[in-house]
């Protein structure tokens, strides 16, 4: 892995570390150096660097391939996924935060696992349906290219970018639901699979946490690195959640009429 | 210490570990599940081309059915595989498919009408029948008879992982997330738990369930060069093969995958050759089709990858400063196809060799890929060795797939043995009362804290990180896609050489706050070594070629002698080497071993009247 | 309480669809009238012959009471804008850190927008105020009186700051709302917004023009 030809320049890492468990730890940044090798990410850099200079260093890589969304942290200050960062593209000084917003676990690593299974939870991402599955039926049909439309919200791979970069949930961490989670319900409200109606998706999303809550920033759709169309999906569920509650308006303001 | 209590707990939350704990949740019970990263992050999500199951709906797998699935799974072991299993898998697959889909999978659909498609690099045309419009459809894939993997562009494993884990969510299933099993609590009869260390804190925890499931994936990461991600390192296996009870079953049986890129070996899928992608040579030739005239690209992975190597070996690659490769060329496909159906190998080609691959050739070679051994379990997925211990998904040694697996058969394995297992797994709980003798808990806890104390204290001066690099480099350079008698000798000298050093490491980290990736490496090495030395001395042992185990010094597949499973134990720690025990790889013989239509032919027939008609059938 | 469980469970709090819904609303409203605003007070820059143009639209504007009426329902659209905008700013001296610190580490082109919206907003609310106040209590509006008070110095100081905060203000706000609602998509985002910076770059430009001719009307 370390194999490779070298390209001629030293590469300084200044690292964030910090132990959250160990009482002795205080927050600090490490400075380490490398040469850079031909085709070097930042997969292969942070390995070397624990193998060969530190092995207490923290950081996370599952697939390095770019699909499982666990190597996400701040390099010189934007989210990306470290396993397809090239240090090509990078200056000869790159700077390694942990992703803001997570618990940190250490160093560079942060845990996206509770947060997304919360986020989950608050969405309720699964198919709401009265129908029970029946092992003896065909698969209802679908068209091709709503499949489509449906794989291409379904590519989020929770790696957390679009929550680090987004200003609002910097500043609520506990409370903003976040661009991956607005791109979740969106998925499911083109999916007719998914019985819910839009009251029942306004009960999830249509309030401070949720669309509208969302600032409009668009770190998220600059940083996604699966290039989720989140900015449009953003817009159409608040233009959804939004002009749909205007008939609710007029029916609760006509004189007569109860509301329900 | 804390200490968890659960009907079942699930060491690996992958597809095959989240099916079974959905099936335990639908049956009522309760489950814990264990992964060393957040679920969705399981390797299962890395899968690309798609799963087989015979719904016939396109026009290309008209005819198709589980008898069908059933013969090419059977014919792509090399007959290696369980028949009864292998038919059961076969039948399931079709509800199982459909039960994702229930469940919300984006499954690609049959569009009706005309439309082209490419095989060997050839231009051909299809259509698409107006009355299967919308129904599921599906791709060729290697040693298949009819188009069967039903696939989501390629991004068939995330999917089924994140509508499985929805399924998780919505029914309440508890994950625990960055924890790893260290070891099994056990009583020489009952498996009651697992010892595990939480990768937040650095905490031992106690997890007791009345059933265990082994769901923790394949071990690709003991090999140098591996398609899989960096936490396969066969976990499961290992501690399974610690108790010294369970046995792993063929481990030799490594699947190498022909189009790991250079030099990454990320994985670009099957689903390119599938499509029609052709693999050549430095003169930019094809050469599959001179090799296997028949199925050329798609034959299966084993012959595919033999030929690649072979071809390399003559002196038709390409050089690189990463050695010789060879080239894969979609170009021909065109940039619509690539760019939805393809569209992760696009991603790919683009962020990590920064190519085209709608006008570039991909540079591939082969790479470990696949485990067919693991934790070798009977039908209903019980593991051999300890009452209330299962194992399901790459782990496990179900024996579906035998001395090969064909590609899309292990996503549906997945989901396929999660049902059936999780189904025997509820039937096991119905009024089942478990003791947990504190004590067998105790001793087994000690045991892993003496362990980290032993290496944080430790004076030893062997380096974690070399000894597994040593480890990689042994299994790929001598127990890889051709094996021979000198190589596969020498590989198990190294190994136990390996394995003396492992007991001597020096930690460089000795923090026991939270994860400390140098110890918890430290921790796992000793049983990879010991799981390498199962796979090399099983391929050293079996002096035959079947499937993806290639002696060159035996290049016959022998029947007479070998038609039986490995099952490998590793009795007592301080052995030197597994105890290998052979089984017959079933009982059912719906087809009698012959010929696989592709790759090579030379067989020595069985002579035993059980599972032979003497006049093998040729076709 | 019964009878807030029963609302509770008919419907969900629709609250935040209105407040974000007349947020829009009322940012549009305003953005329309500052651009006639901006385009009546430009017609300074034309003399058709009969005198200033502007002229002949203010006296219209008084003759019709438009001014004397809708001078104080923008002064009050303005408010409620701003009461329904500025429950999106941060007032916890935490959420301020974390957005300014957030803003220069990630140093992120609409992040930026947002944060010079809110900055703008505030400078908008106190002079735009005092001017309305100035203009509106010595009506009629010439063009006269209005280059006299800029003649005076101060004013054109005043107005030479809050122009482009008007203008930047108006500009992001549109482009805004545009990418908000989806009305502006992704396809043509980058496109958009380097109109809208032409646009907010135009009116200032004649804004400045204005200010000019102001400043040498009796004179010349
Ligand atoms: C790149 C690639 C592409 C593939 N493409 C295809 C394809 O197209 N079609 C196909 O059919 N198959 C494909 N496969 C194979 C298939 O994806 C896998 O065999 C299958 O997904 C394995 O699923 P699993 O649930 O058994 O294991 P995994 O998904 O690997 O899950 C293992 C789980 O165990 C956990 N775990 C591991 N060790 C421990 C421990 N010690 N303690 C606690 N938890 C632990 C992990 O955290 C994880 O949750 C592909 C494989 C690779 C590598
Ligand atoms: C005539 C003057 C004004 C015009 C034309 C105007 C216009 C706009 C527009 C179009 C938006 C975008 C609305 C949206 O995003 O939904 C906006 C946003 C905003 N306005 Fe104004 N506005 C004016 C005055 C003010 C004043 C006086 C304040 C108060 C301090 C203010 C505060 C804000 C804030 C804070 C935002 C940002 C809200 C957001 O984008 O989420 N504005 N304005
Ligand atoms: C209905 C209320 C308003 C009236 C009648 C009005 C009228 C005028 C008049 C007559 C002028 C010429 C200069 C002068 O006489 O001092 C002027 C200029 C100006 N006004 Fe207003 N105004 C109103 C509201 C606003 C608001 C709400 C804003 C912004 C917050 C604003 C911003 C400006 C600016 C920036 C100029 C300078 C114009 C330029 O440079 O072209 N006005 N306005
Ligand atoms: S939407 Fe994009 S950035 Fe956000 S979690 Fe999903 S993949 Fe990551
Ligand atoms: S960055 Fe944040 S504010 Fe909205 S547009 Fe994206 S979620
Ligand atoms: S390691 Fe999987 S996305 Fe980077």
């Amino acid at each position: 892995m370390s194999g490779g030809v070298t390209m001629g320049r030293t590469l300084k890492f200044n690292i964030f570390r910090f132990n959250p468990e160990d009482p002795a730890s205080a927050p600090r940044m490490d400075a380490y150096f490398l040469e850079e090798t031909e085709a070097m990410t930042l997969f292969i850099a942070l390995n070397r660097i624990r193998e060969e200079q530190d092995p207490a260093l923290m950081f996370d890589f599952m697939c390095r391939a770019g699909i499982c969304g666990s190597c996400a942290m701040m390099i010189n200050g934007r989210p990306d996924l470290a396993c397809h960062t090239k240090t090509k593209n990078l200056p000869a000084e790159i700077t390694l935060m942990p992703m803001p917003v997570f618990k940190l676990v250490g160093d560079l690593s942060v845990d996206t696992g509770t947060w997304f299974r919360a986020m989950n939870e608050k969405v309720q991402s699964w198919i709401h349906t009265a129908k029970r599955f029946d092992p003896g039926q065909e698969e209802e049909r679908m068209d091709n290219a709503l499949a489509e439309e449906i794989y291409e919200m379904e590519r989020c791979i929770e790696c957390g970018c679009c929550v680090a970069a987004c200003g609002k949930a910097n500043m609520v961490p506990e409370n903003f639901m976040g661009a991956a989670a607005f791109n979740r319900i969106a998925r499911f409200m083109i999916d007719p699979r998914d019985e819910r109606n839009n009251d029942e998706y306004f009960e999830v999303v249509g309030n401070e946490d949720g669309i509208f809550g969302c600032l409009g920033l668009l770190g998220c759709e600059d940083t996604c690195p699966k290039n989720i169309p989140l900015q449009d999906e953003l817009g159409m569920l608040r233009r959804k959640m939004g002009f749909s509650q205007v008939k609710h308006l007029f029916r609760a303001l006509l004189p007569g009429k109860k509301m329900a | 210490m804390d200490t968890f209590y659960t009907d079942l707990l699930c060491v690996g939350a992958g597809l095959a570990g989240e099916r079974v704990a959905v099936a335990a949740a639908a049956g009522g019970f309760d489950s814990i599940c264990l992964s060393i990263v957040p679920p969705r992050r399981s390797h299962s999500s890395a899968a690309q081309g798609g799963m087989q199951a015979s719904l016939g709906n396109c026009c290309m797998g008209q005819g198709d059915c589980p008898d069908v699935h059933f013969a090419d799974t059977v014919k792509g072991s090399d007959w290696g595989c369980d028949q009864e299993v292998a038919r059961l898998f076969a039948e399931t697959a079709p509800i199982a498919v459909r039960e994702m889909a229930f469940w919300g999978i984006p499954w690609n659909r049959v569009v009706p009408g005309k439309s082209i498609y490419y095989k060997a690099g050839k231009q051909y045309e299809k259509v698409e029948a107006a009355e299967r419009s919308g129904a599921i459809a599906a791709r060729d894939f290697g040693g298949t008879a009819k188009w069967r993997t039903c696939y989501t562009s390629d991004g068939t494993g995330h999917t089924l992982l994140y509508t499985m884990d929805n399924e998780v969510v919505r029914l309440g299933v508890t994950v625990h997330d960055r924890v790893e099993a260290l070891a099994l609590i056990h009583d020489g009869i009952t498996c009651m738990g697992v010892v595990a260390r939480c990768l937040k804190t650095g905490k031992l925890r106690a997890y007791l369930g009345k059933a265990t499931l082994i769901a923790t994936g394949g071990y690709g990461k003991l090999y140098r060069e591996s398609t899989n991600a960096v936490i396969n390192w066969g976990d499961g296996a290992a501690v399974a093969l610690d108790t010294g009870l369970v046995p792993i079953g063929n481990p030799e049986a490594v699947q190498f995958h022909p189009t790991g890129i250079v030099p990454t070996n990320i994985l670009v899928t099957e689903g390119c050759r599938g499509d029609g992608g052709t693999l050549k040579d430095v003169n930019e030739e094809r050469f599959m089709n001179i090799y296997e005239p028949a199925k050329q690209e798609l034959a299966s992975r084993d012959v595919v990858s033999r030929w690649m190597t072979h071809h390399i070996r003559i002196g038709k690659g390409v050089p690189s400063a990463y050695g010789p490769h060879l080239w894969l060329d979609i170009r021909h496909l065109g940039a619509q196809h690539i760019k939805t159906k393809l569209r992760e190998v696009e991603e790919i080609c683009n962020e990590f060799l920064d190519r085209d691959p709608i006008t570039q050739l991909i540079p591939v070679r082969p790479a470990q890929h696949y485990s067919m051994g693991g934790v070798r379990t009977d039908k209903d997925g019980a593991a051999y060795g300890l009452k209330g211990l299962y194992a399901a998904g790459e782990a496990a040694c179900w024996d579906l797939h035998g001395f090969n697996r064909l590609g899309g058969n292990s996503l549906a394995e997945t989901i396929v043995a999660g049902r059936i297992v999780g189904e025997k797994i509820v039937e096991y709980l119905e009024g089942r009362q478990t003791e947990f003798k504190t004590s067998v808990v105790r001793q087994a806890v000690n045991r892993e804290q003496e362990r980290i104390e032993g290496l944080i204290g430790s004076t030893g001066k062997e380096n974690v990180y070399e000894l597994r690099a040593a480890m990689g480099d042994v299994l790929m350079d001598r127990v890889g896609i051709f094996r021979n008698q000198a190589d596969l000798q020498g590989a198990v000298e190294k190994l136990q050489v390996l394995y003396d050093r492992s007991k001597k490491l020096g930690l460089r980290s000795t923090s026991v706050h939270g994860a400390n990736p140098e110890l918890g490496t430290a921790l796992r090495l000793p049983g990879m070594v010991r799981l390498a030395l199962c796979i090399a001395y099983g391929a050293l042992t079996r002096t035959e070629s079947r499937g993806a185990h290639a002696r060159e010094d035996y290049p016959e597949r022998n029947d007479r002698d070998w038609l039986k499973r490995t099952l490998a134990y590793w009795k007592n720690e301080g052995d030197p080497l597994p105890v290998l025990e052979y089984e017959k790889p079933s009982t059912v013989w719906q087809m009698p071993p012959g010929e696989r239509g592709y790759g090579s032919t030379r067989i020595i027939c069985s002579e035993d009247t059980e599972i032979c008609i003497p006049k093998p059938e040729t076709n | 309480m019964m009878a807030d469980e029963t609302i509770s469970r008919v419907g969900p709090d629709r609250t935040e669809a209105y407040l974000d819904l007349l947020q829009m609303v009322t940012g549009v409203v305003l953005v329309a009238f500052m651009w006639a605003h901006m385009i009546l007070v430009a017609s300074v820059n034309l003399d058709l012959g009969g005198g200033r143009v502007m002229n002949v639209i203010a006296r219209f504007f008084e003759a019709t009471y438009m001014a004397q009426v809708g001078g104080p329902v923008i002064a009050a659209i303005m408010l409620a804008h701003f009461v329904f905008a500025a429950r999106k700013l941060p007032f916890r001296a935490r959420e301020q850190k974390a957005i300014w610190k957030h803003s220069l580490n990630f140093n992120h082109l609409d992040t930026w927008l947002w944060v010079i919206q809110a900055a703008t907003a505030f400078i908008i609310l106190i002079m735009g105020c005092i001017h309305m106040w100035t203009v509106l209590t010595s009506l009629p509006i010439t063009a006269a009186k209005s280059a006299r008070r800029i003649q005076g110095g101060w004013w054109l100081v005043f107005y030479l700051v809050l122009l482009p905060m008007i203008e930047l203000h108006v500009g992001i706000g549109i482009y805004r709302i545009g990418v908000k609602w989806g009305f502006i998509k992704r396809a043509h985002r980058k496109a958009l917004h380097r109109f809208e910076n032409r646009l907010t770059l135009t009116m200032i430009g004649i804004g400045v023009v204005t200010l000019f001719t102001f400043l040498v009307l009796t004179k010349a």
